[in-house]
């Protein structure tokens, strides 16, 4: 009962975040089975991967009543995300754990300077109805079919970067459990132009296609405990619809900032198990 | 000085998010159902091994009540949901005669079905 509770209660707070940020909540659900429970590395991918598809469909269907999630842009991204994560779930199973763990706590270092870059650069917060973003190009809108993928207010700028960033996503999404928000989000915003509200709505949205491509070999594999998921699945769902619904009031600044704290703890627990170092 | 950014309205998107929330609802309470009764079994995630997937017998498992039955039909259908997204999308877009858009779902199913057949074929 009492590890079943834990397990759901992991999965509320990898919800919360994942939605709120667009990043899945894979981040934070690897480390907790692998650290805290014990599990195999690509076990925790895999029950990862259905968190995160969790996580996607419960606040995309919010973002996108909304009118927050851009569905198009995100259709077209998927393209290459899926490609990616297609090849990163034949790759996962040839790698070395250890070597998937040392690969896990770098990415986690990257997100957590990220994330306390965009807290520092004091990103506009306010909902996304209606936003001045400040970092919005502009530039001329695009020619051709990235005209078609912009929203009101905004344009698609040097949308082949964004496709070649985005089949990158799917790749790492694949290897270590995440959704690839910690790509698509940056990508999204600094390269493709899209402004951060939509950016993390449509990283929601993608990440469930980037995750099913590659859940699927994990569960035709049998790399997956029912009795573990379960009540991770149930957890993420609950957090990541509520986060959904209240991601417009929810100070993200506070919110970064312990997130960082979070990440880099995590990535020296992975950094650890990597060079097979017990950390406290 | 910024641009002002708003909102994106998608014909398709509605449709979209419904057929998001009421699958993500149903396998939830599929899965949540399973997690009771694997409690009731006396099942103890990570201490006991649940079974792997085995469809032939889903159905029989999801009406005799038997925990990794319910169990494994939410987490299926959990997997399949972004498909039958991008299936209802595709729908969406053909209906509205753009094409554009209906080649770029049409090319998304055909990568999430080569996932399907690499991973059968691998397995």
């Amino acid at each position: 009962m009492a590890v079943t509770l834990l397990l759901a209660a992991g999965g509320l707070g990898a919800g919360v975040f994942g939605a709120l940020l667009g990043l899945g909540g894979g981040i934070l659900i690897v480390p907790l089975l692998t650290l805290a429970f014990g599990l195999p590395f690509r076990e925790a991918v895999a029950i990862s991967l259905l968190a995160v598809i969790t996580t996607s469909s419960a606040s995309a269907a919010v973002y996108l009543e909304r009118g927050v999630a851009n569905l198009r842009l995100g259709m077209t991204l998927e393209l290459l995300t899926a490609t990616g994560a297609l090849a990163g779930g034949l790759l996962a199973f040839i790698l070395d754990e250890r070597l998937l763990a040392g690969i896990f706590a770098a990415m986690l270092v990257y997100v957590a300077v990220s994330m306390a870059r965009r807290r520092e650069a004091g990103i506009d917060e306010r909902p996304p109805d209606l936003v001045v973003d400040p970092t919005a190009d502009a530039s001329p809108p695009a020619n051709g079919f990235a005209a078609t993928l912009g929203g009101p207010g905004y344009a698609i700028r040097r949308l082949p970067l964004g496709l070649a960033l985005s089949a990158f996503a799917g790749l790492q999404s694949a290897l270590l459990g995440v959704g690839g928000g910690i790509v698509k989000v940056p990508a999204m915003h600094l390269a493709m132009g899209v402004p951060l509200r939509v950016a993390t709505a449509t990283s929601n949205l993608t990440i469930g296609v980037t995750a099913s491509a590659s859940a699927v070999l994990y569960l035709l594999r049998d790399a997956l405990d029912p009795y573990v998921a379960g009540p991770v699945v149930v957890g993420v769902f609950v957090g990541a619809t509520a986060a959904a619904r209240i991601a417009h009031r929810v100070p993200l600044r506070v919110l970064r900032l312990l997130f960082v704290v979070v990440l880099v703890y995590v990535a020296v627990q992975m950094a650890g198990r990597a060079f097979g170092v017990v950390l406290g | 000085m910024g641009r002002v950014v708003g909102v994106v309205r998608d014909p398709v998107a509605g449709a979209v998010a419904r057929l998001l929330m009421a699958g993500a609802i149903a396998s939830v309470v599929l899965v949540a159902a399973g997690v009771v009764l694997m409690l009731a079994a006396g099942l103890r995630p990570t201490a006991d091994s649940g079974p792997g997937p085995d469809p032939a017998s889903i159905v029989a498992d999801v009406v005799g009540l038997r925990p990794a039955g319910l169990l494994w039909a939410g987490l299926l259908l959990t997997v399949a949901l972004p498909t039958a997204r991008v299936a209802l999308a595709l729908a969406g877009f053909l209906r509205l005669g753009d094409r554009r858009a209906s080649a770029v779902a049409a090319g998304v199913l055909g990568v999430l079905a080569l996932a399907f057949a690499v991973a059968l074929a691998t397995s």
